[in-house]
């Protein structure tokens, strides 16, 4: 099936003016599907982590928003064990005026900002409530053994 | 810009001779009667003209500062509106904002002041190509007059003198850097009113570089402010240039479809998440004619590209999987099926098949997961009904009530998937000939009848097995003993003959042989899966033996 000019045009944004910290470049065999990369956000236990993630721009893309999925592993309470992301722009506050390279951003800001009063990830969002400092430390720990080269 | 300027406005009719306060003028004759050279611009120009019109306020004249868009399709400067005053007779909804007016001062419609926002889209193209202007004045356009003379719209009272060729001269100047910089200047200057025509001529002194460096000025001035709007005026949904530009209560503008699609997904703004309080269809909804006509001029060669592109577009996807596939019921032919449309997908199918042949097909889901023939395990059942919509409700929310009616069978080829639903190439399955269908019985019957006098006299006294008894039937015999059951439920008063049944479903086809089975298993509570057989069956013998066997099975239960 034909891509839309909107895909397009993106996919040629996001390689001409690249937003740094974030890629997203997508398959040869598949141009919905893209490989990402998102640099974990300075002043945050993920810094200095490189996290890859998997993004499906799905057929009626944009009226539903983008697919995406984390695969390097990341101790966070809005993200699960299966990399899946909790963020309402992924969901319900999708707008088609928001975009991949919006979207990128938005999963950094989540990085930077963990919301455990909204959890993805229960044993997770239970452990940054209870000590965050320890929960911090571990995920300082997942990001140097999950997360860089 | 320091240039000698005229003073006021001269009254002198055009083609007539005159010097204006400013500099003498040498060819005061009006473009139309020029030479052949001048002929060529003669259209751009006019395009200019319209060009400057389109970045005026019609009301103040000039170029436009925050125009707002108002539901009545006028585009004027906000602070050219009246201030908005109380509503008479409104109380809803009562919202403070919608029960203050304001009063095009176009047209005298009045519109709840929720709905006069700042169009953001024109407004931030204004502002670029009023930037793309200064930049181009600060540029080079020294020694490169022109005077311009404004002609006023003549007055509907002076038909006299617009037989005489006499035209109301407005104001006249000699300005500077081609004729679309001038123009735009006159109307920033307040001297050219959004209704006037400009006639231009060149000037005594001025170098003789005539028409052609004029011509490139207006030619690399247009280039820039094309070049600057562009993406400001291509659509956020899309990313294509705006095609019927719609203009929401919140200022924002998408194209018409795209604003459409958001809306089968939700009823809020896709840049300001405001609620858009408009019935989805965008039926009784204008599009945004200044900045459609704004689009026409600057780019026409994307405005043709676009319309190309959403022609390919509305063809769905590949040219064989031409029938799109609504999963969801069994549907049966010449019935009809009622349908409640609310997912997003389906709203866009819907609409495209208004647009279209009004045909979609019905298909049952595969609840078992069971292979469908080549296929595979699709998540849909291999046949289904081709259906015509023969109504279609439109919901203010954007669902739809739908009727349709089956016009034939199908069984599924190859499937693929366009905007979230799925798109099929189909054959269509029809019964065999009479002919066939004769010989069928004929042969089944006369086979039958030698199996059961076998039967009967090696088994005296015992029923005939059941597929030897039903064989023996005529087509007719299977067709009396099926509507007889109906005259008896019916006779039963029978919850599912009642009244309210027969009324959807009409009065069964007594006489239809190859129908009747269609519409009994319409009324005949039982699961789809049983009546999806009928779909595959291409003879009306084996159909009527199908239901006979549901009845038989009834008849069962009941004793």
């Amino acid at each position: 099936m034909a891509l839309s000019k909107r895909i397009i045009k993106e996919t040629q944004r996001l390689a001409e003016d690249a937003v740094p910290g974030i890629s997203a470049v997508p398959h040869d065999d598949n141009l919905r599907y893209f490989d990402v990369t998102i640099d974990g956000p300075s002043q945050s236990p993920y810094e200095g982590g490189v996290f890859k993630a998997e993004l499906f721009l799905p057929d009626d893309y944009p009226m539903t928003p983008p697919k995406i999925r984390f695969l390097t592993r990341i101790y966070h309470p809005n993200i699960d064990r299966l990399g899946r992301i909790c963020l309402d722009v992924l969901k319900s506050n999708w707008s088609p005026a928001l975009q991949i390279r919006t979207i990128l951003l938005s999963i950094q800001a989540l990085l930077g900002a963990p919301n455990p009063d909204d959890p993805l990830a229960n044993d997770v969002a239970q452990a940054w409530k209870q000590d965050e400092q320890a929960a911090i430390a571990t995920a300082r720990e997942w990001t140097e053994k999950h997360a860089k080269p | 810009m320091n240039l000698p300027r005229s003073k006021g406005c001269s009254l002198t009719p055009a083609g007539e001779k005159s010097l204006s306060y400013g500099r003498p003028i040498v060819r005061p004759a009006r473009m139309v009667d020029d030479e052949a050279p001048l002929k060529s611009a003669s259209a751009a120009h006019q395009n200019l003209r319209q060009l400057v019109r389109l970045i005026q306020c019609p009301y103040c004249s000039k170029p436009f500062t925050a125009p707002a868009h108002l539901p009545c399709g006028h585009t004027i400067c906000r602070d050219c509106l009246p201030s908005p005053r109380p509503r008479a007779n409104i109380s809803y909804p009562n919202t403070p904002d919608r029960l203050l007016g304001i009063v095009c001062p176009q047209c005298g419609a009045e519109h709840a002041a929720a709905e006069c926002c700042l169009d953001v889209t024109l407004a931030k193209s204004m502002e670029l190509i009023r930037l793309q202007v200064a930049e181009f004045r600060a540029s080079s356009i020294e020694d490169t007059p022109i005077r311009l003379v404004e002609i006023l719209e003549p007055d509907d009272n002076s038909a006299a003198g617009e037989k005489d060729r006499v035209h109301h001269v407005g104001h006249d100047r000699v300005l500077y850097g081609g004729r679309l910089l001038a123009t735009y200047t006159l109307a920033e200057m307040g001297e050219l009113r959004c209704s006037s025509e400009v006639e231009y001529s060149s000037v005594l002194d001025a170098p003789d570089h005539y028409p052609h460096e004029y011509e490139n000025l207006d030619i690399s001035l247009l280039g820039s402010i094309q070049e600057a709007v562009q993406d400001e005026m291509s659509c956020r949904v899309c990313y294509n240039m705006m095609l019927e530009p719609t203009t929401t209560a919140c200022g924002h503008t998408f194209c018409r479809r795209c604003l459409i699609r958001v809306m089968d997904h939700s009823n809020i703004c896709p840049l300001c998440r405001r609620d858009l309080h408009m019935p989805a269809s965008l039926q009784n909804k204008p599009s945004n004619r200044h900045l459609a006509s704004l689009l026409d001029l600057l780019c026409p060669d994307l405005v043709t590209q676009r319309l190309a592109a959403i022609k390919l577009e509305d063809q769905p996807g590949d040219d064989a999987l031409n029938t799109p596939l609504f999963i969801c019921t069994l549907a049966l032919p010449s019935m009809p099926t009622f349908l409640h449309v609310f997912e997003p997908r389906y709203r866009l199918m819907m609409r495209r098949c208004m647009g279209g042949n009004r045909k979609f097909g019905m298909i049952m889901y595969n609840r078992t997961g069971a292979p469908q023939g080549d296929l595979g395990a699709t998540q849909f059942m291999e046949y289904g009904t081709l259906l015509e919509i023969v109504n279609l409700e439109l919901l203010r929310d954007g669902r739809s009530f739908v009727e349709t009616r089956g016009v034939g069978r199908f069984k599924v080829q190859d499937h693929g998937v366009l905007d979230g639903y799925i798109v099929a190439s189909i054959n269509s399955v029809e019964d065999i000939s009479t002919a066939e269908e004769q010989d069928s019985e004929q042969e089944e019957r006369t086979e039958a009848q030698r199996l059961a006098a076998t039967f009967e006299s090696q088994n005296p006294g015992t029923p005939l097995p059941f597929r030897v008894a039903l064989d023996q039937l005529s087509t007719q015999q299977l067709l009396d003993f099926c509507m007889g059951f109906v005259v008896e439920m019916r006779r039963q008063s029978a919850p599912w003959l009642s009244q309210k049944i027969v009324q959807v479903y009409g009065e069964p086809p007594a006489a239809d042989a190859a129908l009747f089975p269609y519409w009994f298993a319409c009324v005949l509570p039982i699961a789809e899966e049983e009546k999806y057989r009928l779909l595959q069956i291409t003879t009306v013998r084996e159909r009527l033996k199908i239901v006979k066997t549901w009845i038989e099975r009834i008849q069962n239960q009941r004793q």
